[in-house]
């Protein structure tokens, strides 16, 4: 799986540095202010990006030239694990995108409840009990006690 | 003698009431950010800065100093008792302590932790009280041209030093400073990178980067590692929470070194706790008449680690306090809570806040004293913590994340964006990549460039200004060798090798 991965983040390293050279053109600049102008640091960065990949070429060059002889890695083939954390990123977003209209209170309990009653699994009460109280103290702590603004939602309170 | 004079005077100022709450609260919360397996200590600063903001900036910072030190102390109990590292420093704590813990021996393995702690944390601040005013005043000749070679060379180390591939180091370092050249342009007006949004004109918050790289990322590997159910059965404590006459013994010279080894490698750039702590093991391990003990529950090898690692804190605030440059990724987040009061570490700061800067290292003397107390007598209290299933444990952390995040401008899309730094951070730890320098260069990128562009306005726009004073030539070779020597490395140990067998 590492050289899979490795090639990955080489592609994705060329692919950033193409597209950050891009956006840097589409910088304006004018005549006046400082001789570099706001372009010049973000070339050179774009540039050592270049170096980044080049080196990264090289590790991965060196890794197989190691690796020839001896067996090939197995492949992880269980990736189902990539599965259930990309379910929590997206339950996550959700959470994030009703926020607002949810309100802190209502949409964080929804939201530990949902997690806790996967990953904490058995324990209905506590984990019910733990997401409520938690959700009701937190508001009210940090609106109340440390004056944080924290959305309220459609409750009315 | 008018440093003795603020030195003492900052002792007045950390003796308030006021501060020594805030000291204590720093190391409670340290202490159970520690032990939390799932959050650490730049995580923990970093969720803390929206909520404390407003607040007395001394106070503030004596508190997340606090948490900072506090962490290494309680990242030891979890080494030792469930055989996860709470804190990434106290990887080497896990190899003894928890074969310690399995003997029974739990109670001294603890206690050998926070003793050597105490020791070694004290030994760290007399050092950085020592040596951070020397280094602020040659700090004080540095021109941009002299800072830009200095932020250079801090970013180079890390890059080369965390993780094991420097090419994905330094992917990581560019990363960070790319991010930070998104928003508004300080000199010429110019917005950079926007895509359009509004917010993004202010540049990505540094808050909301840290939390989701830190917290979120780390949730989402906790939880993974809860669907394949790996974790290490915890031991109960056991035996007396003190040490036999025969285990100090033992114990008192790993003590000393690991102190001293960790201050050195905390002030250097780029290396931070980890390193210093699989030093000291080496060390003691090499020194040991019983090397063969080590890995299965030799006092030596808890005493010395997790006395470096707590002196590698001390070290570290050297070159934050006197330099104005972290040398890694939390003290890069302290710095980020620094400017976030607007408070510039370096060396200036020893001239315009006194107070503050010798009220905060004075702090750090009791705030030692207070670890000592809450992680010995008390520890059975904190050790409760570990049995909060970590099921309920992620979720909660996720949660409180979306408050410090929030908190900040109440704006949603920085809730997007912790989510897109924890992917981020949990990608970067698929694939072997380190975080530690994305955050340091995130911290440092804008200044990095602001001196670039004024060294270049000096010498209008001659490169040669960096390689006019020797300080700077010193710096730019020392980050040229930091960037060369992991790649000599192999070679050397290859070439050596080779000569042997050919003996």
């Amino acid at each position: 799986m590492g050289e899979v991965t490795d090639r990955i983040v080489f592609v994705f390293t060329l692919t950033l540095a193409a597209v950050y050279f891009y956006a840097t053109a589409q910088i304006h600049t004018y005549e006046f202010g400082d001789p570099l102008g706001p372009k010049t640091f973000p070339r050179l960065l774009g540039i050592g990006l270049l170096v980044t990949a080049a080196m990264l070429f090289v590790e991965m060059w060196r890794a197989r030239k190691a690796q020839s002889g001896k067996e090939p890695q197995n492949p992880g083939s269980d990736r189902r694990h990539f599965f259930v954390v990309g379910a929590v990123v997206i339950w996550t977003a959700v959470y994030f995108a009703l926020f607002t209209t949810t309100g802190y209170m209502l949409g964080t309990a929804v939201y530990l409840v949902a997690l806790m009653w996967y990953f904490n699994a058995g324990k209905p009460v506590a984990n019910v009990a733990t997401a409520v109280l938690y959700s009701v103290i937190s508001y009210l702590a940090f609106t109340k006690a440390l004056g944080v603004a924290l959305p309220r939602g459609f409750l009315p309170f | 003698m008018d440093t003795l004079t603020h030195i003492i005077n900052g002792f007045s100022v950390c003796l308030q009431p006021i501060n020594l709450w805030y000291t204590f609260l720093g190391v409670f919360m340290g202490t159970i950010i520690g032990i939390l397996p799932g959050i650490g200590p730049a995580a923990g600063i970093a969720l803390l800065i929206p909520v404390t903001y407003g607040m007395n900036p001394t106070s503030a910072l004596i508190m997340m100093c606090g948490i900072y030190y506090g962490s290494k102390y309680g990242g030891s109990t979890t080494a030792i008792l469930i055989r996860t590292p709470g804190e990434a420093a106290s990887v080497m704590t896990t190899l003894d302590g928890y074969e310690m813990a399995k003997k029974g021996r739990a109670g001294a393995a603890l206690a050998v932790s926070a003793i050597g702690s105490f020791i070694a944390g004290t030994i760290g601040v007399v050092a950085l009280t020592l040596f951070a005013l020397p280094l602020a005043s040659l700090a004080l000749k540095f021109g941009p041209a002299e800072y830009f070679c200095l932020m250079l060379f801090a970013m180079t180390a890390v890059s080369s030093l965390t993780g094991k591939s420097p090419a994905k180091g330094l992917l990581s370092t560019i990363l960070g400073l790319m991010i930070a050249t998104i928003g508004i342009d300080l000199q010429s007006g110019q917005p950079r990178y926007t895509m359009a949004v509004p917010e993004f004109q202010d540049g990505v918050g540094f808050v909301v980067a840290v939390v989701g790289l830190f917290a979120v990322a780390e949730v989402l590997r906790g939880l993974e590692d809860i669907y394949r159910g790996v974790s290490a059965p915890m031991v109960r404590i056991s035996g007396k929470l003190w040490l036999t006459r025969d285990e100090w013994r033992r114990s008192i010279g790993p003590i000393w070194r690991g102190g001293i080894i960790g201050f050195i490698i905390g002030v250097l750039p780029g290396a931070g706790g980890t390193i210093s702590s699989i030093m000291s093991y080496t060390t003691e391990k090499r020194l040991s008449k019983h090397p063969e003990e080590f890995g299965h529950g030799a006092i030596e090898g808890v005493a010395g680690p997790e006395a470096a690692n707590n002196a590698d804190t001390a070290g570290a605030l050297v070159p934050l306090l006197s330099l104005g440059v972290p040398g890694g990724g939390s003290t890069a987040v302290l710095m980020g809570a620094f400017i976030m009061y607007g408070i510039q570490p370096g060396p200036l700061l020893f001239e315009k806040r006194p107070d503050l800067l010798w009220g905060l290292i004075d702090s750090m003397y009791i705030g030692n004293i207070m670890l000592l107390i809450l992680n010995l007598p008390l520890i059975g209290l904190f050790v409760r913590l570990l049995y909060i299933p970590s099921g309920i444990l992620y979720p909660l952390v996720v949660a409180i994340s979306v408050i410090g995040a929030y908190a900040i401008n109440g704006s949603p899309l920085d809730l997007y964006l912790i989510l897109f730094f924890g992917v981020l951070g949990y990608l970067f730890e698929k694939a072997d990549i380190p975080v530690a320098p994305l955050v340091l260069s995130l911290v440092l990128g804008g200044i990095m460039e602001q001196s670039f562009r004024q060294a270049m306005t000096i010498s209008g726009a001659d490169p040669a200004i960096f390689v006019k004073s020797g300080i700077s030539i010193t710096l730019l070779l020392l980050s040229l060798s930091s960037v060369v020597f992991p790649i000599l490395l192999p070679k050397l140990k290859e070439w050596k090798k080779g000569a042997e067998e050919g003996a």
